[in-house]
């Protein structure tokens, strides 16, 4: 199995209250992976030093076979990066913004960026500081797309964009992955927006990983099963629990990989269901987040 | 890499096109200025050749200054661009960072020359728009070459400066607080001895790093 993107024990200290801690990540070739967290959990951070923009204090990370920091050139000659915030040149327009970022790439097609720009309708000639916000998102994402990367990097890339360009932007991504076997490693706390796109799901939180699955196993492996009588053995289950409240009415567990066939070890341990109910991924992600945090505490 | 350096001294003359217009005009000027008092040279007695080279002079000695600030504005303005976006995009090209900084240096050294090249061509123009008596003569490419090489100097200490890290940076403010503090104390200690001025005299004092910008910066001379 080869990975686009591999961390181990990946650490830095952003501040007095803020870490990342040992974070293992592996993020597959081909894969779209999304990192999903709430405002804070540390994506940029993580992302910042994927690429090499931050210097770990302790770790190994490797990105397309290379090592960061030491083969940081070949790494983003192959990397395309769209940062949360567009921090390119105000006052260079569109179409000088487009032959400045080429001027780096060897592989940057410049015919294809001519097509989005075609589709992204965006105004050649116009300023980068009298586009929108929707527009320089789109700037951005026409800029990695044409350099033709084997890894892209999307940090809250439709963050603040209207539907409509959200949707602009989401389809010449999609586009561009069939079209070719890149991985794609997008941040978000947009659950739903990574949803339709993503394969692949990370979930972080206060600088650690909380979960790392399949999207397929996050929307369909998260249940809420609301129980009339608890199991007698809980220690050794076929499924994770990831919460326990009880309540009147007996008790409520969230698991995660959760199979039909798991209700016989229900009765077996002597535990009555009432009714296994799917999770939204949204109310996945705060399932998660919750049980991460109270095991953290 | 000649398609980068076009690209990033393109884009560095776009960002940076208004104040290099201005000192270049200035660069311009100031050569014409000082020939202002040429006006009928020759009726002139030796007394009034006097006045004119000293009315010269006062204005050639504003070029230093001019070098000053051509020098800084040019260093800052080197690196404003990536520093405005917190070097986020520029972090993401493919090239290694000393090459990116050797880019940018290069280009703000390019354009930092803008002003000089008008110089020359003012101080040309200024030399031969005026007749000059016996045994004084015009030096206008002296004068660029000592004009480049003060704005190059300048321009290299702050452009050093400003791609320094934080830590440097801090340090280099903590030297000069540090200074200015130890003139305060002696002051205080009614000691008869400024550090200011003991450093000052080094860095412009051949062969202190500033010391391009003394000396004679006549257009005019024997």
């Amino acid at each position: 199995m080869s990975y686009a993107i591999e961390t181990h024990g990946l650490r830095y200290r952003a501040s007095r209250t803020f870490e990342i801690r040992d974070l293992d990540l592996a993020v597959r070739e081909g894969a779209i992976y999304g990192f999903l967290g709430p405002n804070g959990a540390g994506k940029t951070t993580t992302i910042q030093l994927l690429l090499g923009q931050l210097r770990p204090h302790g770790g190994a990370i490797a990105v397309l076979g290379r090592r960061v920091p030491k083969d940081l050139p070949e790494i983003l000659a192959e990397a395309g990066y769209v940062p949360e915030r567009p921090h390119l040149y105000p006052y260079l327009s569109v179409r000088e913004a487009i032959r400045y970022h080429a001027a780096f790439y060897r592989s940057f097609d410049a015919a294809y960026a001519d097509e989005l720009l075609g589709n992204f309708r965006l105004p050649g000639d116009q300023r980068l500081s009298r586009l929108s916000k929707g527009e320089m998102g789109k700037l951005h994402m026409l800029l990695v797309l044409a350099q033709r990367p084997r890894l892209l990097v999307l940090d809250e890339p439709t963050d603040g964009l209207d539907p409509v360009v959200r949707r602009d932007v989401l389809s010449a991504l999609l586009a561009f992955c069939s079209q070719r076997a890149a991985t794609v490693f997008i941040s978000s706390h947009l659950v739903h927006e990574l949803e339709r796109v993503c394969d692949w799901v990370g979930l972080l939180d206060l600088g650690r990983l909380v979960a790392e699955m399949p999207m397929e196993a996050f929307k369909n492996g998260i249940k809420r099963i609301r129980l009339g009588r608890a199991p007698a053995a809980t220690d050794e289950r076929p499924f994770e629990l990831v919460s326990r409240d009880a309540g009147a009415g007996g008790e409520t567990w969230v698991v995660r990989g959760w199979q039909p066939a798991m209700v016989q070890w229900f009765s077996g341990a002597g535990g009555e269901i009432r009714e296994v109910e799917d999770l939204d991924l949204e109310d996945g992600f705060v399932e998660l987040l919750r049980a991460a945090r109270s095991r953290g505490a | 890499m000649w398609t980068m350096l076009k690209q990033v001294l393109y884009a560095q003359w776009l960002a940076s096109r208004t104040p290099v217009v201005l000192l270049a005009l200035l660069g311009f000027a100031l050569p014409l200025f000082a020939v202002y008092w040429g006006s009928g040279l020759e009726a002139a007695g030796t007394a009034g050749v006097a006045v004119w080279m000293a009315g010269s002079e006062s204005i050639a000695a504003l070029l230093p200054y001019l070098a000053l600030l051509v020098g800084v504005a040019a260093g800052f303005m080197a690196w404003s661009p990536d520093h405005a976006g917190h070097h986020v995009y520029a972090l993401s090209l493919p090239v290694p960072r000393p090459l990116f900084v050797a880019l940018r240096f290069v280009v703000g050294a390019a354009l930092s020359c803008v002003p000089a090249v008008a110089l020359l061509a003012g101080a040309l123009i200024a030399g031969l728009s005026v007749s000059l008596p016996d045994g004084l003569h015009a030096y206008p490419f002296q004068l660029t070459v000592r004009f480049l090489f003060a704005t190059l100097t300048i321009y290299s200490i702050i452009f050093a400066l400003a791609i320094a890290t934080r830590r440097a940076q801090l340090l280099t403010a903590g030297i000069i607080g540090g200074v200015l503090f130890a003139d305060v104390l002696l002051a205080a200690l009614s000691v008869d001895y400024s550090v200011t001025s003991q450093v000052l005299l080094w860095l412009t004092v051949w062969p202190g790093p500033l010391s391009i910008l003394g000396g004679s910066w006549a257009l005019f001379d024997v």
